[in-house]
């Protein structure tokens, strides 16, 4: 089998299992700073329960997002070692940036904020999960800024063959980075919003107790992911130009792809330049279903007089339209990814010559091992997140005030 | 300028050895099994320091691409199957214990817990062959690329692997006579002593192993440190064992710590000026220098951390006061 298409392959179940972990982290994180900071600000105890519940299912879904980035952030030194070989002067610096500004200091925040709830001020409880937030969008920016790099190289001069960095501003204001972080992001948020308000729609649809969190739940959610929506449609209509200009052969023919396409055959000999038709599958049903969401708009109105909830049959789209943004999110990175084959780095660097010069079994069993391993702690994840969210707010772990544990079957911990 | 970036590396990896060491060494305890609330209580101890902890690797690596981005490719990849092992090990230890106490039921936790301690196993035997694979020099080719990845299969790394586990299994039980309340620490006093004593003859044994290893005897650069390195593992170790008999168990943490810091210390000073020391083709191996990034990306990363170092480090201690002392029945549960 052929070391460059497992790795690929491997780089794709990783990173679209990672981002369906951290989609949800970001949206949730956002929405969570809102509900905490209102419950700072007002003292009023269902922003209490709202925060311990929807914090509950947020720290269950980081587990996952930490798990498979780990494994993200080895894999390029495992499979694509020819990446940091040749332009690891320039792209490992927003990694490392990424590590040490975001990575190191989130987590270290998150432990505090699980630990810290009936243990600090609630003053600095709340500022540790602002911490949390921006941390985690600082990293979502900076991951972003090494993925616009490879999708268009910019401030770096090629001496001996290896890129060196001589403008890392431009790496700042690269076209492919600006509207495409904001395109992430949106969708971060418009995932999150689709979750809270969903799993809110289950517990209203099956009358659980708690009809006011989960109604409350519910509104927020839904105005979230409306809003969220119309800046996803926007930054994704945006980026057509500044991408169709930097990449050529991403959105179809053209003189310039051709003129770009005998440029190449010149200087690096004959080949196909042209992406695989999967990015156009994966961009045009990914628009689809962008328009279908906007469909949210029609639902605001009913949040008057509660003629959402009254209804029901609302309640029943909003759960059943759930998986949308997590295909849509995949199908928007295969769009972007497959749509830059057969470079690494655009124009610069072939994925052929990125690869690890490993043998085809050591990869394969890599493959087969580590998606063993993720697919299973990943259903794993998901199984125990759906237990909670049906579970309801009544006692999450999460800021329960310390004492002999509720749930366990011996309470005294002493240890022999 | 090198030099400083490589000690930095140096100080994220010996930190996440002696941090993250702990969590694998109270994961290793779990496979003896015991009442759920004991279990319970060990990850109690480690809680609000767990998540911490494992980001020293993530900064590790995130310092190996920015910084030394040619090091980085052929040390991952030429040691595939080791930093595969770890990796997974890693990440199997970061799910179970933030996930083993969400189900309700006690023989689910009681799996979840077999899982976290074969997943330390694997973090601690992968993270400790990698190191002795290093001191055994790997086969690079002229064009500076490692070839195949059966050079580390060797009785020196598979012992060398042995012994941090065996260390980090002392060290996590050292850390939980520490911080468990003090009535629970005194039979765990016991547990510790005899691990200390299987961590120094597990040492011993991959000295020797090393000493017997030509391949080591060749890549090493500087004898010095190659040889005093087994000898101060083996005094931090005895340091340790007293200490736990005087019941002092600051010093012993502190000294087991050390047993976990000094590897790496050792391992960078005896190749050093290299990073990769070459079997195969002679001139092939890889200069710290080399390694490292051009001059201005590692300006520009040098004015980064340099205002950054203090903040990352300040806000770990701030959470290692916040949670400081031993736990009790006011504690947080979660894991
Ligand atoms: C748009 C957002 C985004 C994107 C495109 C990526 N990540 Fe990610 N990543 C996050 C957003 C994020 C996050 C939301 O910030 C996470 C989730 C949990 C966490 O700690 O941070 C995270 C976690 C996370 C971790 C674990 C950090 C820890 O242990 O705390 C690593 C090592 C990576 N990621 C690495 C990567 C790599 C190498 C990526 C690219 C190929 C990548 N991520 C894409
Ligand atoms: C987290 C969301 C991401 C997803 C879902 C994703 C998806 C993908 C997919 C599907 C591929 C395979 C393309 C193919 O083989 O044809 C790929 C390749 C790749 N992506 Fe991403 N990607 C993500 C983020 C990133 C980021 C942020 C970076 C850079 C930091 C990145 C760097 C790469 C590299 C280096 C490859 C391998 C080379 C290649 O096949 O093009 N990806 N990604
Ligand atoms: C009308 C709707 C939409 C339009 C016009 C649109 C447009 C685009 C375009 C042109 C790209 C490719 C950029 C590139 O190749 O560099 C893209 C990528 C992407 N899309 Fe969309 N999109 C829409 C809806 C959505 C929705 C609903 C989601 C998810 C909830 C989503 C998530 C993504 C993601 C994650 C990427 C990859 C990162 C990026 O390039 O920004 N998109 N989108």
């Amino acid at each position: 089998m052929d070391p460059l298409l497992l790795a690929r392959l491997q780089f794709a179940t990783t990173t679209s299992l990672h981002f369906l972990f951290v989609v949800v982290t970001l949206g949730l994180v956002t929405l969570l700073v809102g509900l905490q900071t209102a419950w700072a600000i007002t003292g009023n105890p269902a922003y209490e329960r709202l925060t311990r519940f929807w914090g509950q299912l947020y720290v269950i879904n980081y587990v996952l997002g930490i798990g498979t980035g780990l494994l993200m952030e080895f894999q390029f030194g495992l499979n694509w070692s020819g990446l940091s070989r040749y332009v690891g002067n320039v792209f490992g610096a927003p990694l490392a940036i990424e590590t040490l500004v975001a990575f190191f200091l989130e987590s270290t925040f998150l432990g505090m904020w699980i630990f810290g709830w009936h243990r600090l001020r609630r003053g600095v409880h709340l500022a540790l999960l602002w911490g949390v937030a921006l941390t985690a969008y600082a990293s979502a920016f900076w991951i972003m800024v090494a993925n616009a790099w490879l999708q268009h190289p910019v401030g770096y001069e090629v001496r001996d063959g290896v890129a060196h960095l001589t403008d890392f501003g431009a790496l700042l204001t690269n076209p492919t980075l600006g509207l495409a972080f904001g395109h992430v992001v949106a969708a971060a948020l418009l995932t999150g919003g689709m979750l809270m308000a969903a799993v809110s729609a289950w517990h209203l649809i099956r009358r659980t107790p708690d009809h006011a969190l989960f109604r409350a739940s519910l509104r927020i959610g839904l105005v979230t992911a409306a809003v969220s929506i119309s800046l996803v449609q926007g930054f994704g209509f945006a980026q057509f130009g500044p991408v169709g200009q930097a990449q050529p052969t991403k959105f179809g023919g053209g003189a310039q792809r051709d003129a770009l396409v005998a440029e190449w055959a010149a200087r690096f000999g004959p080949g196909d330049y042209t992406p695989p038709v999967l990015a156009d599958v994966g961009l045009g049903f990914m628009i689809l279903i962008g328009f279908l969401l906007g469909g949210l708009w029609l639902l605001l109105p009913l949040l008057w007089r509660d003629w959402v909830i009254r209804l029901r049959f609302p309640l029943w789209l909003v759960l059943l339209a759930l998986p949308l943004p997590f295909v849509a999110v995949i199908l928007g990175w295969i769009a972007r990814e497959v749509g830059r084959q057969p470079w690494v780095a655009y124009g610069l660097l072939s994925t052929e010559r990125a690869v690890s010069p490993v043998a085809p079994g050591v990869m394969l069993a890599s493959l087969i091992g580590f998606t063993l391993l993720l697919g299973g702690l990943a259903v794993a994840n998901w199984v125990l997140f759906a237990r909670h969210a049906a579970r309801g707010a009544a006692d999450p772990a999460l800021g329960r005030r310390p004492g002999p544990a509720a749930d366990d079957p011996r309470p005294v911990p002493v240890l022999g | 300028m090198e030099l400083a970036w490589y000690a930095l590396l140096g100080l994220f990896l010996a930190g996440y050895l002696v941090l993250a060491g702990y969590d694998y060494g109270v994961g290793l305890l779990l496979a003896r099994g015991g009442p759920p609330a004991h279990r319970r209580a060990a990850l109690t101890a480690v809680g609000p320091f767990f998540l911490g902890n494992e980001v020293w690797l993530v900064a590790t690596a995130g310092i190996l691409f920015g910084a030394f981005p040619a090091l980085e490719g052929e040390l991952l990849s030429g040691f595939y199957p080791v930093v595969a092992a770890a990796l997974g090990g890693t990440i199997t230890v970061t799910v179970g214990v933030q996930l083993r106490s969400r189900p309700t039921g006690e023989p689910t936790r009681a799996a979840w817990d077999r899982v976290v301690a074969a997943g330390s196993l694997a973090a601690a035997f992968g993270w400790g062959a990698l190191l002795a694979g290093l001191l055994q020099g790997v086969p690079l080719a002229a064009d500076g690329h490692v070839t195949g990845v059966g050079h580390v299969a060797t009785p020196f790394a598979a012992l060398a692997g042995l012994a941090m586990a065996a260390l980090m299994a002392a060290h996590g039980a050292t850390f939980l006579t520490l911080r468990l309340p003090a009535e629970a620490a005194a039979p765990l006093t016991r547990t510790a002593r005899r691990l200390v004593a299987a961590a120094l003859a597990a040492v011993a044994l991959a000295a020797v192993a090393g000493l017997l290893s030509d391949r080591v005897r060749a890549a090493t650069q500087r004898p010095l440190p190659a040889v005093l390195l087994p000898l101060v593992l083996v005094t931090a170790l005895l340091v340790a064992r007293t200490a736990l008999e005087r019941r002092r168990p600051g010093v012993a943490f502190a000294a087991t710590s050390a047993a976990l810091a000094l590897p790496v210390v050792g391992v960078g000073a005896a190749l050093w000026p290299y990073a990769l020391v070459s079997t195969g083709a002679p001139g092939a191996s890889l200069s710290v220098a080399d390694a490292a990034a051009s001059g201005p990306t590692l300006t520009l990363l040098g004015w980064l951390v340099l205002p950054l170092l203090p903040a990352l480090l300040g806000f770990q201690a701030m959470c290692w006061w916040v949670f400081r002392g031993r736990t009790d029945g006011r504690t947080p549960v979660y894991w």
